[in-house]
C-alpha cells in the first residue's frame, strides 16, 4: 500500500516553467532560423523496431511525459460489423491485469501518482501518462510507470468479462455524443467519400456496432495481436529526462516485446466520382447545418502539398479569409463557418478528407428553406475555388508571407509544455518516422508559393471530389386524429 | 461618442516584487484609479500572454438584459474601435494581428463573475500591439449597433440550438440554474433569449461604462520585466471613459439554501440516454481554509475524468454503466470538453455536484437512488487514514496538469487576485495538500457535505419523463443491471438456477440492493418536468 511519503524526495516542489530560447529570432520579415525547435530529440530504434524517441525540455522541472503511438486507429478496423475496435482496444489497456490481477495496472498507477488518459482518431491510438520523473522505476515498493506502461504494451493480459465491461462504457461514450447532429453527419460525410475505404466508418464505430461490442472478444484479440507490435509503436519520452540515461533503462522492459509485419491497408475500389449531396433529417429543431466536404491528398510533411495542407484554415475559414467574411459578416447567412475536424482531418495516412461545416439560421430557413442552403452552399464552393487562381489575386504573395508568419507563432504557440510537445511530435513523426519532422514541416512551409496554393486547388477542389450534406429538423409526421 | 484619449499620465506607482514558488513571481501595483493591478508571471518565453480580468459578468446583467455582459465582451472586441472615422473593425483587427499567430486576435471568456479577454502577442510586436489593438479597443470601443445585431442573431443561434444538441452541457447548465434560482447566477453566461433580444447599443455602452474601469480590472502579464508591465499597464488605464449612465450594481446573493429533495427532469425530443446531475450550495470558495481537506475529500469522491475515484471505480469500471462519474466543489467550465478545470471562471459563490454522465434510459431510476446512497455513505462513514493517503498522493499528481503550460499559471493568478488568496492557488498548492490530516478531510464532508438536501436535475427523452417522474415517486425498488449483465456464471440444479457468484463480485450485488431499495423520499409534486425547448427564455425555471 502506498505511503504517504511517497512524494516526499526533497526535490517537490521544483520550478515547472518556463520555456526559454523557444524561436528566437522570429522576427517578422526577418529569414526563419536554421532550426525552430530548440530541444534536443534524440531517436534511438531497438532491435524489435520499436522507435524511442526522448525530447529534453529541462525547464519543465520533474515533469515526465511517458507517451506511447500505436499506428492503429478506426483505419485498421477492416473486418465487417468490427468499427469502434481500435477504440474498444485503447479502453482495454487500462484494465490490464498486471502480474495477473484484476485491475491492478490502474490501481498501481493510481498509487504510484499519474495523470493517465488516452485517445483514439482515425490512424492513431496514443496513450500519454504524465507524472513526476521520480516515478519512472518506482518506489516505496511500487512498480514506476516504465514497467507498468511496457507491461500493458507488451504482454496484455485481460479477460472476456473484463472486455464485456468496458464496451459498455464506451456505449456510453457513444450515446453522451448522439444528439450533437454533428455526429451524424461525420458519419455520413465519411460513408459517401470513403466506402471504398475504412475512412468510411467513424472512429467510435456505428451505433449498432458498438452496441454489439461485447460480443467482439476474438476480434479484438485479433486486433491487438496485429497492431499492437513494437515495429508499429513508438515511444515518445518527453520531460526533464537525460536520453543518455534514459535510453538504457528503457530497452531492457521492450525488448523482449515480438515484432511481427503490419498487414497494409488498401482499399477496395476506386474512389466513387462526385458530385454527391445527400439531405439529413433531424429529429429535434436545431439550427440546420451544411458541410462541404472534398477528399484530400494523403498526407506528406515536408512537401509542398503538405504545407498547404498548413494554410488552408487560414485561406478559408479565419476571420480575415474572404469566404468567412462573406457568410458570416456580408450575407450574414452562417452563424458559423469553420472546418469541422480542424487541419488534422486531412493529416492522414491515406487520402481523407476537409469538411467546411456551416450552422444556419433556423428562421431564414424556415423562409426560404432548400434556396438558402443552395445559396450557402454555392458560396461555400465558390470560395473554395477562388484558390485555384490564388496566385493571379492582387498580394497574394505578401499574403502568403504573413500566413507564414502566422504559422511560425502558432507552432510556437502549442509547444507550451512537453505533453504538448510530445504529442505534436507524435501526430508528425508517425509518417516518415524522420525526428526532424518539424524542421521539414516548417521548411516546407517557408518555400510555399501563391502557384502551389493553385496547383493544390485545381487538383483537388474538384467536383469529383465534393460531397454535399444538408441538415434540418423534420416535424414528425402529424399523426391522424380529433 | 465621447470617447477621449487617455491623455492622464499614469502615477509612478510602487511595485513590489514578490517571488513565489514555481519561478512565478507577482508585481502588485497599488490599485489607483487610472490604472488598474497587474499580476505577472516570469517568463521569457518568445509569446507573450496577457489577459485582462474585468471583474463583471453575467450575474451583473441586469434583470431582463440577461446577456449583456457577454454581448458588451464580444462588442469590444467585434463591435469596433479607435477613431470613429476611420475604426478598427474586426475585418481590419482580423487583419493587423494576422502576422503575429492566431493567440494575436483577442478571445473573451464571460462567466458569472468575470469577463476575461486573452491575447498571445510576439514579444517583438508588443509596441505595436498596444497601440493598435489593446489601447483603442479597451478605451475606445465605439459598440457598432448592425454588430450587435449580428453577434445577437449568432448568439440566439447557438443557444436555441445548443439545447437541443448537447445533452450534457445542457444538464450541467440546468442545474447550475435550478441551484441559484432567484439569483444573478440563475441563467446562462450567454444570457437568455428574452434577455439577449432586449439588449441595445446604449444598454452595452451603459454596461462598460459602469464595470469597465481601471479600479475594476485585473491585468495579467506573463513577464516580470517591469517596463513591460508598465507598459501594459499603461495602455489600459483610460478604460470605461465613456459618458453613459451606470448601471446600479445588481447585489449577487449566496443561493437559497434547498429543503428536501428535489427533482427537474428537462425533456429532449431525441435523448437515446439520460444525464443524472444532483448538487447544492456550498458555503465556501477556494479562499477559505476547508477548501482543502474538502478538495481532498472530493478527489478520493469524484476527480473529473479520472478512474481514481469512487464514483466512476463503482458506477463505470465496475458495472460499465457509462463514460464516467464525477463530484465537484467548485463550478467546473466546460466538463464535457476539457481534462482540467479551465481558469478564470472565479465565483463567490460555489456549489457541490455530481455528474453521472448519460446511461441507458432502463438504469436512471437505479442510478439516481445510487448516486443518493454513495453520497450518503461518504458522508456518514468519511475517509480511513489509507484513502486520504491515496487521495492526497493523487491530488498532488493532478498539479502537473494544472500547472501544465504557462497560460495556465498566468491564469491561476488572475483567480488569485479575484480571491484575494496569497501566496496563490498554485503557489500553496503541495505545501497545503501535504499538510492536510485525514481528520481534517473527514471533519470537511461532515461539516460541508449532505444528501438530505438535494436537487437533481434529469435530462432524458420526452416519453421516458412521465414514466421517470412516476417511478421516482412511487419509490419502489428499481433494479440496475442484472446477474447475467456481471457475466456471473449460472448452473441449473434440479430446475433451480444457481449463481456462482465469486466474492468480488458478492460485495457488488450486495450494494446494488443497497441502491434498489434506498428510499429517495421526493413526492410527485417536487418532480417538474420542462420541454428542452423552453430552457433558458428568461431566468426563471420554466413553467
Amino acid at each position: 500500500m502506498l505511503k504517504a511519503s511517497l512524494f516526499r524526495r526533497g526535490i517537490l516542489p521544483a520550478g515547472l516553467v518556463v520555456l526559454v530560447g523557444l524561436g528566437v529570432g522570429l522576427t517578422q520579415g526577418a529569414p526563419p532560423p536554421a532550426k525552430v525547435f530548440p530541444y534536443a530529440i534524440h531517436k534511438k530504434t531497438l532491435p524489435n523496431g520499436l522507435d524511442v524517441i526522448v525530447i529534453e525540455t529541462p525547464e519543465f522541472k520533474d515533469v515526465l511525459s511517458f507517451n506511447t503511438l500505436v499506428l492503429a486507429g478506426a483505419r485498421n478496423e477492416t473486418e465487417p460489423g468490427k468499427t469502434g475496435l481500435a477504440h474498444l482496444f485503447e479502453h482495454i489497456l487500462f484494465r490490464h491485469r498486471y502480474a495477473g490481477e484484476d485491475n491492478a495496472y490502474g490501481r498501481l498507477m493510481d498509487e504510484l501518482g499519474t495523470h493517465n488518459n488516452a485517445w483514439t482518431w482515425f490512424d492513431v491510438t496514443y496513450y500519454h501518462p504524465l507524472t513526476f520523473t521520480g516515478n519512472l522505476t518506482g518506489q516505496g515498493g511500487l512498480p514506476g510507470v516504465l514497467p507498468l506502461e511496457s507491461a500493458r504494451f507488451t504482454a496484455l493480459d485481460f479477460t472476456q468479462k473484463i472486455f464485456q465491461t468496458e464496451a459498455g462504457a464506451v456505449l456510453g461514450e457513444y450515446r453522451r455524443i448522439a444528439s450533437f447532429p454533428s455526429v451524424r453527419l461525420s458519419e455520413r460525410a465519411t460513408a459517401l467519400l470513403f466506402p471504398h475505404h475504412p475512412y468510411g466508418h467513424t472512429t467510435i464505430g456505428t451505433y449498432e456496432d458498438v452496441l454489439d461490442m461485447p460480443n467482439e472478444y476474438e476480434a479484438a484479440v485479433r486486433f491487438y495481436d496485429t497492431y499492437y507490435r513494437p515495429n508499429n509503436c513508438v515511444l515518445i519520452i518527453a520531460g526533464d529526462v537525460k536520453a543518455e540515461e534514459i535510453l538504457p533503462r528503457v530497452e531492457p522492459y521492450y525488448r523482449d516485446w515480438e515484432p511481427k509485419p503490419v498487414p497494409p491497408i488498401q482499399p477496395t475500389a476506386a474512389p466513387p466520382k462526385g458530385p454527391q449531396r445527400e439531405h439529413v433529417p433531424w429529429d429535434a429543431d436545431v439550427a440546420p447545418l451544411v458541410w462541404v466536404a472534398y477528399r484530400m491528398p494523403e498526407f506528406k510533411p515536408g512537401t509542398a502539398e503538405g504545407a498547404v495542407a498548413q494554410v488552408l484554415n487560414e485561406l478559408l475559414v479565419s476571420p480575415a479569409a474572404p469566404l468567412f467574411k462573406k457568410l458570416r459578416y456580408e450575407k450574414k447567412t452562417a452563424s458559423t463557418l469553420g472546418f469541422a475536424e480542424g487541419t488534422q482531418g486531412f493529416e492522414s495516412f491515406d487520402s481523407r478528407m476537409l469538411v467546411l461545416s456551416a450552422q444556419l439560421f433556423k428562421e431564414k430557413y424556415g423562409e426560404e428553406g432548400e434556396a438558402y442552403f443552395n445559396d450557402v452552399i454555392e458560396d461555400i464552393i465558390a470560395g473554395v475555388e477562388e484558390l485555384k487562381n490564388f496566385s493571379k489575386q492582387p498580394g497574394a504573395r505578401e499574403l502568403l508571407e504573413t500566413l507564414k508568419s502566422k504559422y511560425r507563432y502558432d507552432f510556437l504557440a502549442q509547444m507550451s509544455s512537453p505533453a504538448n510537445m510530445a504529442q505534436t511530435f507524435a501526430w508528425y513523426y508517425r509518417f516518415n518516422r524522420d525526428p526532424e519532422v518539424f524542421e521539414h514541416l516548417l521548411g516546407s512551409v517557408e518555400r510555399l508559393t501563391p502557384e502551389d496554393i493553385d496547383r493544390f486547388a485545381r487538383t483537388y477542389f474538384v467536383p469529383e471530389n465534393r460531397a454535399v450534406l444538408t441538415l434540418a429538423f423534420q416535424a414528425p409526421e402529424a399523426t391522424a386524429g380529433n | 461618442m465621447e470617447n477621449r484619449k487617455a491623455t492622464v499620465p499614469m502615477r509612478s506607482l510602487p511595485i513590489i516584487w514578490l517571488t513565489i514558488l514555481l519561478g512565478l513571481a507577482v508585481a502588485w501595483a497599488a490599485p489607483a484609479a487610472e490604472a488598474p493591478q497587474v499580476v505577472t508571471l516570469d517568463s521569457s518565453a518568445p509569446l507573450l500572454e496577457i489577459r485582462v480580468m474585468v471583474k463583471a459578468g453575467a450575474a451583473d446583467d441586469p434583470q431582463g438584459l440577461e446577456g449583456l455582459a457577454y454581448l458588451t465582451g464580444r462588442l469590444l472586441i467585434e463591435g469596433a474601435f479607435g477613431d470613429p472615422e476611420n475604426p478598427v473593425t474586426k475585418d481590419r483587427l482580423a487583419e493587423i494581428t494576422r502576422a503575429w499567430g492566431g493567440g494575436a486576435y483577442p478571445d473573451v471568456d464571460v462567466s458569472k463573475e468575470v469577463s476575461v479577454f486573452s491575447m498571445t502577442v510576439p514579444r517583438e510586436v508588443l509596441d505595436t500591439y498596444l497601440e493598435q489593438v489593446l489601447r483603442p479597443m479597451f478605451t475606445r470601443p465605439l459598440f457598432a449597433p448592425d454588430e450587435l445585431d449580428r453577434v445577437r442573431a449568432e448568439t440566439l443561434t447557438f443557444l436555441r440550438s445548443g439545447r437541443l444538441e448537447q445533452i450534457e452541457l445542457v444538464g450541467l447548465i440546468a442545474l447550475d440554474n435550478v441551484i441559484h434560482q432567484g439569483t444573478g447566477y440563475a441563467h446562462p453566461d450567454l444570457g437568455t433569449e428574452m434577455g439577449l433580444q432586449q439588449v441595445t447599443a446604449e444598454a452595452v455602452r451603459r454596461f462598460y461604462a459602469t464595470y469597465y474601469t481601471p479600479e475594476n480590472i485585473v491585468i495579467g502579464v506573463s513577464s516580470a520585466e517591469p517596463a513591460i508591465v508598465k507598459q501594459v499597464q499603461e495602455a489600459l488605464s483610460g478604460v470605461g471613459r465613456l459618458e453613459a449612465a451606470s448601471f446600479r450594481r445588481r447585489a449577487t446573493q449566496p443561493p437559497a439554501p434547498v429543503r428536501g429533495r428535489e427533482v427537474l427532469i428537462v425533456a429532449l425530443p431525441n435523448a437515446i440516454s439520460t444525464g443524472l446531475h444532483a448538487g447544492f450550495p456550498l458555503p465556501i470558495t477556494r479562499a477559505h481554509p476547508d477548501y482543502w481537506p474538502l478538495y481532498v475529500a472530493n478527489i478520493w469522491l469524484g476527480t473529473h475524468r479520472d478512474s481514481f475515484s469512487h464514483l466512476y471505480q463503482v458506477i463505470r469500471a465496475r458495472r460499465g454503466y457509462n463514460y464516467g462519474d464525477y463530484s465537484y466543489i467548485e463550478h467546473f467550465e466546460g466538463r464535457p470538453f476539457n481534462l482540467f478545470p479551465p481558469t478564470n471562471s472565479p465565483r463567490r459563490y460555489q456549489y457541490f455536484s455530481i455528474w453521472i454522465r448519460p446511461v441507458q434510459h432502463d438504469y436512471v431510476h437505479h442510478l439516481l437512488k445510487a448516486l443518493t446512497w454513495e453520497l450518503e455513505n461518504f458522508v456518514r462513514t468519511g475517509l480511513s487514514e489509507e484513502q486520504c493517503a491515496l487521495a492526497k498522493n493523487k491530488a498532488r499528481v493532478l498539479y502537473l496538469s494544472l500547472a501544465e503550460t504557462p497560460g495556465r499559471l498566468l491564469g491561476y493568478r488572475l483567480d488569485d487576485a479575484f480571491y484575494g488568496m496569497e501566496p496563490g492557488y498554485l503557489g500553496g498548492y503541495l505545501e497545503t495538500i501535504d499538510a492536510v490530516s485525514c481528520a481534517e478531510v473527514n471533519a470537511a464532508i461532515r461539516n460541508y457535505l449532505q444528501a438530505e438536501n438535494l436537487r437533481y436535475v434529469i435530462i432524458t427523452h420526452k416519453d421516458e419523463a412521465p414514466k421517470l417522474a412516476a417511478a421516482i415517486a412511487a419509490g419502489d425498488a428499481a433494479w440496475g443491471k442484472s446477474p447475467l449483465d456481471y457475466r456471473i456464471d449460472v448452473v441449473e440444479e434440479g430446475g433451480k438456477k444457481i449463481y456462482q457468484v465469486p466474492a468480488d463480485k458478492l460485495e457488488l450485488l450486495r450494494r446494488d440492493a443497497a441502491w434498489a431499495h434506498h428510499w429517495l423520499d421526493i413526492p410527485r409534486q417536487r418532480i417538474r418536468i420542462v420541454p428542452a425547448e423552453t430552457l433558458f427564455r428568461t431566468a426563471a425555471l420554466p413553467e
